[in-house]
């Protein structure tokens, strides 16, 4: 139970972030080209200039630091199986008991940070790292690799809610079963048959009267020929056609072909019910 | 219209449950065993007595907190791969643990309890070179890091660094240990080779140089394990040329000479070429070190001996002693010292150190492993009983990485099998049949004798089969009757067998220390292990299943060809996969280094299959080389065909068997090594099973697959790694021909390419720098809506080039490692089974790799269940089929068919191995395990009861009318 509340808030807490993301974002969403970046003064320098140092060969090793947050959760109870993880696990970092991260000695370049943890779910960052040490944070997207939508640094990485691994069994629900299509197909039919002849009870003698003689005409009509049976006459040559008339089913056709002109009778009485309705 | 739609429904219902796990499954077919590795520095918590963590950091770049009393892990913390995780030294002060990671670059103070990261620091580079915990007045304050270069002190709460001081003459001295005994001063210790040692004396508030002084030391060769400071800060040193210790006070001024004190003096002698080991124990960092210490003189005799007044004297001397160890607990430090009982067993005894009495009934019996190595560590948990007297455990390490627990009187409390923190590689093989399974089946093998006897065969058979019944109903009743929690289904090698559906089965896994180990798929439970000695550390290996279960009565085979890294010389070890026996076959010798081995179809008259390993002179051994099978390989020789791979000068070659047993040249694929080089090749699985000749197309057509067993899929990789020049090079060869039957170009892209290859189709993954994102690719062969030869493939004649269909997808991940499900008969749809580095395994449907999305739907792709294309590929976690019980470090996953064609097994292994079972395409040939038997039959009886009602009435209604 108290997993379920702790979820629900989380998951409220980041759909307020991402809300937020989607207000404040427009101001600073702006796409340009990755390489002409260096000159721009924004960028921020590093403040952790202890972090920062050049290899022998002058290439730059910078600390990419940041602050991981799963509200609602202490954070002893997560962060002893989560890990800091850089272009999969080629830098990998570890998360301080204040929640804080920093993945010491990554060279420049541009790398996906994501926080692993088996049960909280986090946005992975794109961070981007110039030759000379200055680095930035911006929302990844894959498709357009290019586009720079500005997040904060030091990272600031909150969980979007606890992963969902397990799809739930499908339940045999009565409502389910009710609310079937099949299921409301049959029921209205049903109710039409057993509630129609008490509404219709009701009323007065002669309207009575007159259901029972258009239902004795229903029933009378139960020899009628089927549907089927009349396309395949009209269809079939005219050789077959009296064999059909003696054939297998030879009592019902027989007495349809006795009566004759069976659709048009059909059609009649089908008024003649509506006019008594 | 319906059916269209229903169709719809099913795929969409496939989208989105597909290989799923339900909650109630968890545990229920899968497991998985976490690992730590090759145990580098252990402590145990002493900080209070309940205390039951154990401290451990290994070579895997691997630090974690065991329970002492089962071990499980507390937590575990897996590092970077590689120096820049390697652990340096792990200290331990109450419930802090400081640990030196990457050659000295990191400094991290850990929570012991929790396993919470408390503060972390960044050190200047330098080599590492020791680090100590630095008492001021009885509290440890600091710790202090000694590089190659620099000293620096950082305080043990913060992490802040105090002061950071370089060393006098750095270049030249070669500074090794520090010393601090709690009075205000650190002590560094440095030496010239073959000259004189340097000591230094730090001030530790601010770091200043209180002296410097060097000391005459000709004989000096290293500090590190033959020297060792003593009782209240006198350096004492052993060397083997002049079988000398030499004492010194570091403190005092006057003392500008070693004293020499002769072994021999002792009535001591180190065994020639032995360098002699000292071990000095310190229980309080804040306090100076014990004045009793081991020395260890030959690999099996320790001696233990005090220092007094200048003077050493022995206190006991162990001899034969294999392994010695220091431990303390509150005031009483003791000396466990393991020897040798007998063959089998070792014994393990306390001393008290200051005295080297012997503790009365404190004697541990160690059994040895006799498929397993030597012990090689020990490490030693002592704490005081109620009664005061000291009581211990000891955790043994061997040379096979098995950790042992012991305590008195020899009680295993567990065990750990290490050397599977490293799986090689790995095999399933079948379980054997139950004796009366394998009567049946040996009724039909054997040849008809006449009509009577197979009556009587038959009947007796089925007798038994009776008496088996009869039996297990015994059982069940009897197990009934029992409470639940003793009824345990105890998997031993003798219970061993196979079920009706084959999905428990053997695991044969190699592992890099050159262990073998047999374990159960069901639960995980080792049931055999095999240590193999003198294996050299790198060497490959490669099994192979000669002969499965399938022959009875012949015993299954598996071989292993272990080959030397650097030589290529290889040599066979031949083993019973089931209950990890050695057979007694004989092996070829094989004298020159091994290329290329090939496991043929043909067998022998034992069922056994042909292997035939190629050497660096294209000649060719077979194994097993009877008569029968020589004969053979000579009728097989001409269609016998075989490919080399040197990429050192990207030359791919195919050779054809002579009749002699000689091989030819046919073909030469050259691919220049200044432009790229070959990174990998792979075949298709022999095992693999292909349902399906084609594909229905939507217009009612059938586009054949090309399905060519012996396609090659070749990968390259550009020299140049310049992002914007780099590429990717993909060839399928024909291993038969050497035709090249498609190649592509993936530029702007580099390694590290993962690649599946099977069917008709070719996975790969690979990076593209450009975007800096990884990419799926697929490439489909097909032959058209014809196929040139419908009942038998060949490779040399086959002139239409088939057609190829690519398509590529962004990959919203890192990638460990690549491979595809595999089933009995290839029916069931397959997926790809994605390693990430986050440890979890994907498995990803292979419907979303079909190069034949289309972009617009259209009514005959909505009829071919194609799904739209689009340029991302989805990973959902309910995809995930290990949900939260992540795989550290995935190096491989292994994929076996069951008897079920539903359902394929899965081993992935790395630091930890985790084995389950996926249903590709749902469990369609099973009833499900919620299959609801209670709906089902209370549906029927309420039918039946309702028939029985409505027919009573109907006869009451009847009755009635009739009587109107």
């Amino acid at each position: 139970m108290e997993t379920r509340v702790r979820s629900r808030a989380c998951a409220c807490v980041a759909l307020l972030l991402f809300a937020l993301r989607a207000s404040l974002g427009h101001e600073h969403i702006k796409v340009q080209e990755e390489e002409e970046t260096p000159e721009d003064v924004k960028w921020r320098s590093p403040e952790e200039e202890q972090g920062k140092f050049r290899t022998p060969e002058g290439e730059v090793r910078v600390q990419v630091s940041g602050r991981a947050l799963v509200p609602g959760v202490r954070t002893q109870d997560w962060i002893s199986n989560a890990r800091v993880l850089l272009d999969g696990d080629a830098y990998v970092g570890f998360i301080r008991e204040d929640g804080g991260f920093s993945v010491s000695d990554v060279p420049s370049g541009s790398y996906v940070l994501e926080i692993s943890s088996p049960t909280y779910r986090f946005q992975p960052v794109r961070v981007d790292i110039t030759a000379t040490g200055k680095m930035r944070a911006r929302v990844v997207d894959y498709i357009r690799t290019s586009a720079v939508t500005r997040l904060p640094y030091p990272l600031q990485m909150r969980c979007a809610g606890p992963h969902h691994y397990f799809i739930p069994r499908e339940t045999w629900i009565w409502s389910d079963f009710l609310m079937n299509p099949m299921v409301l197909m049959m029921v209205l039919p049903l109710l039409i048959v057993v509630l129609l002849p008490k509404v219709m009870n009701s009323s007065d003698p002669e309207m009575k009267r007159e259901m029972e003689q258009s239902m004795n005409m229903l029933n009378s009509n139960q020899d009628l020929p089927d549907v089927s049976e009349i396309v395949t006459r009209f269809f079939s040559p005219p050789k077959s056609h009296g064999r059909a008339g003696g054939g297998a089913r030879a009592t019902v056709g027989g007495a349809a072909s006795v009566r004759g002109g069976a659709p048009r009778r059909r059609s009649k009485m089908n008024t003649a019910v509506t006019y008594s309705e | 219209m319906a059916w269209l739609v229903v169709r719809l429904a099913i795929s969409l219902s496939l989208l989105y449950t597909a290989s799923a796990v339900f909650e109630d499954q968890v545990g229920k077919f899968d497991w998985r065993e976490q690992f730590i590795g090759k145990v580098r520095f252990a402590l145990f918590d002493t900080h209070s007595q309940a205390s039951k963590k154990l401290l451990v950091a290994t070579d895997k770049n691997v630090f974690a907190s065991l329970n002492s009393r089962t071990g499980d892990l507390f937590w575990r913390h897996v590092d970077k791969t590689g120096p820049e995780g390697h652990i340096d030294a792990l200290l331990m002060y109450g419930q802090d643990a400081v640990v030196v990671v990457g050659n000295g670059r990191l400094l991290r103070s850990w929570e012991t309890t929790v396993g919470g990261l408390k503060w972390e620091a960044v050190l200047d580079t330098g080599s590492f070179q020791a680090a100590a915990l630095i008492g001021v007045q009885d509290f440890v304050k600091y710790v202090a890091v000694l590089k190659k270069s620099a000293i620096s002190l950082h305080d043990l709460s913060s992490g802040s660094q105090i002061w950071v001081e370089n060393l006098p003459d750095s270049d030249t001295v070669q500074y090794q240990t520090i010393y601090s005994g709690g009075n205000g001063l650190v002590f560094v210790l440095g030496f010239v080779p073959s000259s004189h040692i340097v000591i230094v004396e730090y001030k530790i508030e601010d770091g200043e140089i209180m002296k410097k002084k060097s000391v005459e030391a000709a004989w000096m060769s290293s500090l590190e394990n033959s020297c060792a400071v003593i009782s209240s800060g006198n350096l004492l040193c052993v060397d083997q040329t002049t079988q000398s210790l030499y004492t010194l006070p570091l403190q005092s001024a006057e003392h500008t000479e070693m004293r020499q004190i002769h072994l021999q003096t002792l009535d001591l002698e180190v065994a020639s070429g032995f360098q002699p080991v000292l071990t000095s124990t310190q229980p309080n960092p804040a306090q100076p070190p014990l004045a009793e210490f081991f020395l260890q003189l030959s690999p099996d005799h320790h001696i233990l001996l005090q220092l007094k007044d200048d003077l050493i004297a022995p206190l006991r001397d162990f001899n034969p002693s294999y392994l010695a160890a220091f431990a303390t607990s509150g005031e009483k430090t003791v000396a466990a010292v393991m020897t040798s009982k007998n063959d089998t067993a070792c014994s393990i005894n306390l001393f008290s150190a200051d005295t080297g009495r012997r503790h009365l009934d404190t004697t541990i019996i160690y059994h040895m492993d006799p498929n397993g190595g030597k012990p090689n560590r020990l490490y030693v948990h002592a704490f005081l009983k109620k009664d005061d007297s000291v009581g211990y455990r000891v955790m043994v390490q061997t040379e096979d990485l098995t950790l042992t627990f012991l305590q008195q009187p020899g009680r295993v409390v567990w065990m750990r099998e290490e050397a599977l923190a490293d799986v090689v590689t790995m095999e399933m093989v079948d379980l054997p049949l139950t004796g009366t399974q394998a009567e049946l089946e040996g009724e039909f093998g054997k040849k008809a004798d006449g009509l009577l006897p197979m009556v009587l065969k038959r009947l007796s058979s089925q007798f038994i089969l009776l008496q088996a019944w009869m039996a297990h109903l015994w059982k069940l009743f009897y197990d009934a009757r029992k409470p639940r929690s003793s009824v345990k289904n105890e998997v031993t090698i003798d219970t061993l067998s196979r079920d009706e559906f084959n999905l428990q089965k053997m695991m044969v896994m190699v592992t890099a220390s050159g262990k073998l180990f047999g374990i159960d798929s069901k639960s995980g439970t080792v049931l055999w292990k095999q240590y193999l000695e003198d294996i050299k550390p790198d060497s490959i290996f490669k099994l192979i299943v000669q002969r499965t279960t399938a022959h009875f009565p012949h015993p299954p085979q598996c071989t292993l060809l272990i080959k030397d890294k650097d030589t290529g010389l290889g040599s066979l070890y031949v083993f019973n996969p089931i209950f990890g026996k050695k057979s007694h076959i004989s092996v070829p010798a094989l004298p020159r280094p091994v290329l290329q081995t090939l496991l043929l179809p043909v067998i022998d008259q034992d069922y056994a299959k042909v292997l035939l390993l190629i050497d660096d002179q294209y000649k060719v051994t077979a194994f097993p080389s009877t008569k029968n099978v020589l004969q053979q390989l000579q009728d097989t020789a001409s269609s016998v065909f075989f490919y080399l791979v040197d990429s050192s000068q990207g030359k791919l070659s195919g050779f054809r068997l002579r009749m002699d047993l000689s091989t030819e040249l046919i073909w030469e694929v050259v691919i220049p090594t200044e432009v790229q080089k070959i990174v990998a090749v792979k075949g298709k699985r022999a095992n693999e099973h292909v349902h399906s000749q084609g594909r229905v197309m939507g217009d009612r057509s059938v586009l054949y697959k090309y399905l060519n067993p012996n396609l090659l899929a070749v990968i390259t990789e550009s020299t140049d790694i310049h992002q914007e020049r780099s590429f990717v090079g993909i060839f399928l060869i024909d291993g038969v021909t050497g035709r090249i039957v498609h190649e592509a170009v993936q530029r702007k892209a580099r390694g590290p390419v993962h690649f599946v290859h099977s069917e008709n189709w070719l996975v790969y993954v690979y990076w593209n720098s450009k975007f800096r994102r990884n990419e799926f690719s697929v490439l489909e062969l097909f032959e058209g809506a014809e196929l040139y030869n419908s009942t038998v493939f060949s490779s040399l004649d086959r002139p239409h080039p088939p057609q190829v269909l690519q398509q590529s997808y962004i990959f919203p991940a890192p990638i460990s490692t690549l491979e595809a499900t595999l089933t009995e008969k290839g029916i069931t749809s397959r997926h790809l089974l994605v390693g990430l580095p986050s440890g979890s395994i994907l498995s990803l449907p292979k419907m979303f790799l079909d190069p034949r999305r289309p972009e617009l739907i259209s009514e005959q792709s909505r009829e071919e269940n194609l799904i739209p294309y689009a340029p991302e590929m989805p990973i959902r976690t309910e995809w995930f089929i290990n949900y939260n019980q992540t795989v550290s470090r995935v190096r491989g996953i292994y994929t076996a068919p069951s008897g079920l064609e539903s359902t394929c097994l899965v081993v992935v292994y790395g630091l930890d191995i985790y084995q389950t079972r996926v249903f590709p395409s749902k469990q369609f040939d099973v009833l499900k395990d919620d299959y609801d038997y209670v709906l089902i039959s209370s549906v029927l009886f309420g039918l039946f009861f309702a028939t029985m009602i409505s027919k009573r009435l109907a006869e009451v209604k009847l009755l009635n009318r009739a009587w109107r």
